[in-house]
């Protein structure tokens, strides 16, 4: 087992940089998901590190090793793709074992890894068939028995689930879960589904346009995302953004005016802006709530959705700005309707005017 | 039924017809007169009054047409098996390495196929003698290639480029080098492009002439159709017909069984070929 080390890896294509210098640092065992909008470079990042393209600058180790001038085959990696790539011709046993075969492992080593895979992914019934006979979960499976029988020091995984539908992806993704203890060996994966980063991953990499915008684990990157980007994009529905003015510190918080003459102050690390900067506050759905007494903040309501188990509440705050409130299932309102909604500071976020956290 | 429909569907009926008279009707006049015997050749009738084989004994019997036939097996089968190892392996570097002049490589290999046969034919025959290759089967399939080549690597090449990279990375991972993705990845996935393109390679290398004709000079080197058109009768001023007819129905009709045996290959192929995983 081994970890994963860049140091300002750089991609480009043609003249084109797609990947900025990423530095980054995956220990030993550890699961790590790549998350980010579409064309961000997640994918080129991964096939970086599985040798499948060629860094244009940087260096790149796998257990501590420079892995740079190795080819695939020999940098201890295995990667399941997204489109599964099993080999049509190939009988899932034969799928499982090409690796092993190319390697000259003897016959009955092989025989006991891919028997070993294949009861571990509970796919020993299905060996001697073909990939078209095989449902898409099947083939994903047997893509995974796959990498699993070249027992790699780090699995690489380019949204191994997104070709499948909303139920067999649920499953599939507590089979991940399970693998991962199981096996104990490093992992990256690549998704774009926020629940399978959320709850796969000890360590999440939001990346955005060839740049890491954050690394920390789930529930830091919730609660305390670094800059504007990776607060709007982790969280779901995304968070709610208004533009506030500051009045300056107080005690170790700022106070912000909201609209409507409602004062807020918000917690902050480093120093307090000067009376006056536009700032950006920003708020989860889930965590406005509803003011009990006359005070707070005025808000008409545009639209209702209602999901059953949650009620998301589009809403025009008194200078226009909008704001998604999440209630409970079965709150009685309707569009048209006026709420007095309650902000808190502790579950507030203030970024600044270049986008960062205070 | 109404008359308008029933004219349309006589007119197709005759067009149908038209059309597998005009394809057939050589063929068909060609067995016809090849089991005619001596003059009845010059009587028009559907159907000979008395058939015989005899045309069909006496091509094996005057000149060693047995050995022809061979020689056209064994030029045009080593013409499919060189051509088709060949191209494959152009195929990959042409359809999945990035290299520059690319391009420029792939039009340079069609513009071969464009000269006409005689173009090259004095310039192969130099080289041929000076490969010492003259009146051999190698003279032949060496200049074969020069036909066969082009069309195999852009077909491969373009069926190759279908093929999706996923697959060819995942063999990378698993430690496949060039070598073992073609043959043992590719390969196997290519056996309607390989059926199709071997069938017309074989058929180009197996009615070729000129070529023939030129690098060949004794009746046991001879391939079939120049054994065909060099048939002689009894004098200067006759033509065996009969027997020109038996012999193209015997060189026919291995072709035909062919195109047949791989039909169903290549069909089959190109249905079942579903490659995505
Ligand atoms: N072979 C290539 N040649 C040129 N540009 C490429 C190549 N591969 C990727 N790119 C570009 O690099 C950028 C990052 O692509 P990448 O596939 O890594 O995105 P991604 O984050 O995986 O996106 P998605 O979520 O859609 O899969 C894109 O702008 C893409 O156009
Ligand atoms: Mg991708």
């Amino acid at each position: 087992m081994a970890g994963v080390t860049l140091r300002g890896v750089r991609k480009s294509f043609g003249r084109i940089e797609v990947i900025h210098g990423v530095d980054l640092e995956v220990a030993d065992g550890e699961f790590v998901a790549f998350v980010g909008p579409s064309g961000c470079g997640k994918s080129t990042l991964l096939r970086l590190i599985a040798g499948l393209e060629e860094p244009s600058g940087g260096d790149l180790s796998i257990g501590g090793q420079r892995v740079n001038d190795r080819p695939p085959a020999a940098r201890g990696i295995a990667m399941v793709f997204q489109s599964y790539a099993l080999y049509p011709h190939m009988t899932a046993y034969d799928n499982m074992a090409f690796g092993l075969t190319l390697s000259r492992t003897d016959k009955g080593t092989i025989a006991e890894r891919v028997r070993a895979a294949a009861r571990l992914l509970q796919i020993e019934d299905l060996l001697d068939r073909k990939p078209r006979d095989l449902s898409g979960g099947q083939r994903q499976r047997v893509a995974i028995g796959r990498a699993i029988v070249r027992e790699p020091q780090v699995f690489l995984f380019d949204e191994p689930l997104s070709n499948l539908d909303a139920g067999l992806r649920v499953q599939m993704r507590l089979e991940i879960a399970k693998l991962k203890a199981d096996l104990r060996a490093t992992m990256i994966y690549v998704t774009h589904d926020q629940v399978e980063a959320m709850t796969l991953a000890d360590r999440i990499v939001v990346l955005n346009a060839g740049r890491v915008e954050q690394v920390g684990t789930p529930l830091e990157l919730y609660h305390r995302p670094r800059n504007r980007f990776v607060a709007g994009f982790i969280g779901s529905p995304a968070m709610n953004f208004l533009d506030v003015v500051s009045e300056g510190r107080a005690d170790g918080s700022v106070r912000v005016w909201l609209p409507g003459g409602v004062p807020l102050d918000i917690a902050v690390d480093g120093a307090a802006p000067r009376a006056g900067t536009p700032l950006t506050l920003g708020v989860r759905p889930e965590h406005v709530g509803l003011a009990d007494g006359g005070a707070g903040l005025v808000a008409t309501i545009l639209a209702v959705e209602r999901l059953g188990g949650e009620t998301h509440c589009h809403a025009a705050l008194e200078d226009g700005q909008r704001l998604l409130v999440r209630l409970d299932g079965d709150r009685p309102v309707s569009a048209g309707e006026r709420l007095r909604l309650n902000l808190r500071g502790e579950t507030a976020h203030l970024f600044g005017p270049d986008g960062q956290r205070l | 039924m109404d008359p308008k429909r029933m004219i349309g569907r006589i007119a197709f009926g005759l067009l149908v017809l038209g059309i597998v008279v005009w394809a057939v009707f050589p063929f068909a006049w060609a067995i016809i007169t090849s089991l005619k015997a001596g003059s009845a050749l010059f009587t028009v009738e559907a159907w000979p009054s008395q058939p015989s084989l005899a045309n069909y004994a006496a091509i094996f019997k005057e000149q060693p047409f047995g050995r022809n036939i061979l020689n056209s097996l064994l030029a045009a089968s080593a013409v499919v098996a060189l051509s088709l190892g060949l191209a494959v392996l152009a195929a990959y570097a042409l359809g999945r390495v990035r290299f520059c002049g690319r391009g420029l490589l792939l039009f340079v290999v069609l513009g071969v196929s464009m000269f006409p046969q005689v173009a090259v034919l004095s310039g192969l025959f130099e080289l041929v003698r000076w490969l010492g290759l003259y009146n051999r089967i190698g003279s032949l399939v060496l200049s074969y290639l020069i036909f066969t080549l082009p069309f195999t690597v852009w077909v491969l090449t373009t069926f190759m480029r279908e093929l999706p990279k996923e697959l060819e990375e995942a063999a990378m991972v698993d430690g496949a080098g060039p070598f073992v993705i073609v043959t043992r990845v590719f390969l196997p996935l290519m056996g309607p492009a390989l059926a199709a393109t071997g069938l017309l390679a074989f058929i180009a290398a197996w009615n070729e002439f000129l070529f023939a004709l030129t690098f060949t000079l004794t009746d046991d080197a001879r391939t079939v159709p120049v054994a065909i058109a060099l048939m002689s009768g009894a004098s200067q001023y006759e033509l065996p017909w009969g027997q020109i007819m038996a012999a193209s129905v015997v060189v026919t009709v291995p072709l035909i069984g062919l195109v047949l045996l791989f039909q169903r290959r290549i069909v089959s192929g190109l249905t079942a070929g579903a490659v995505k995983g």
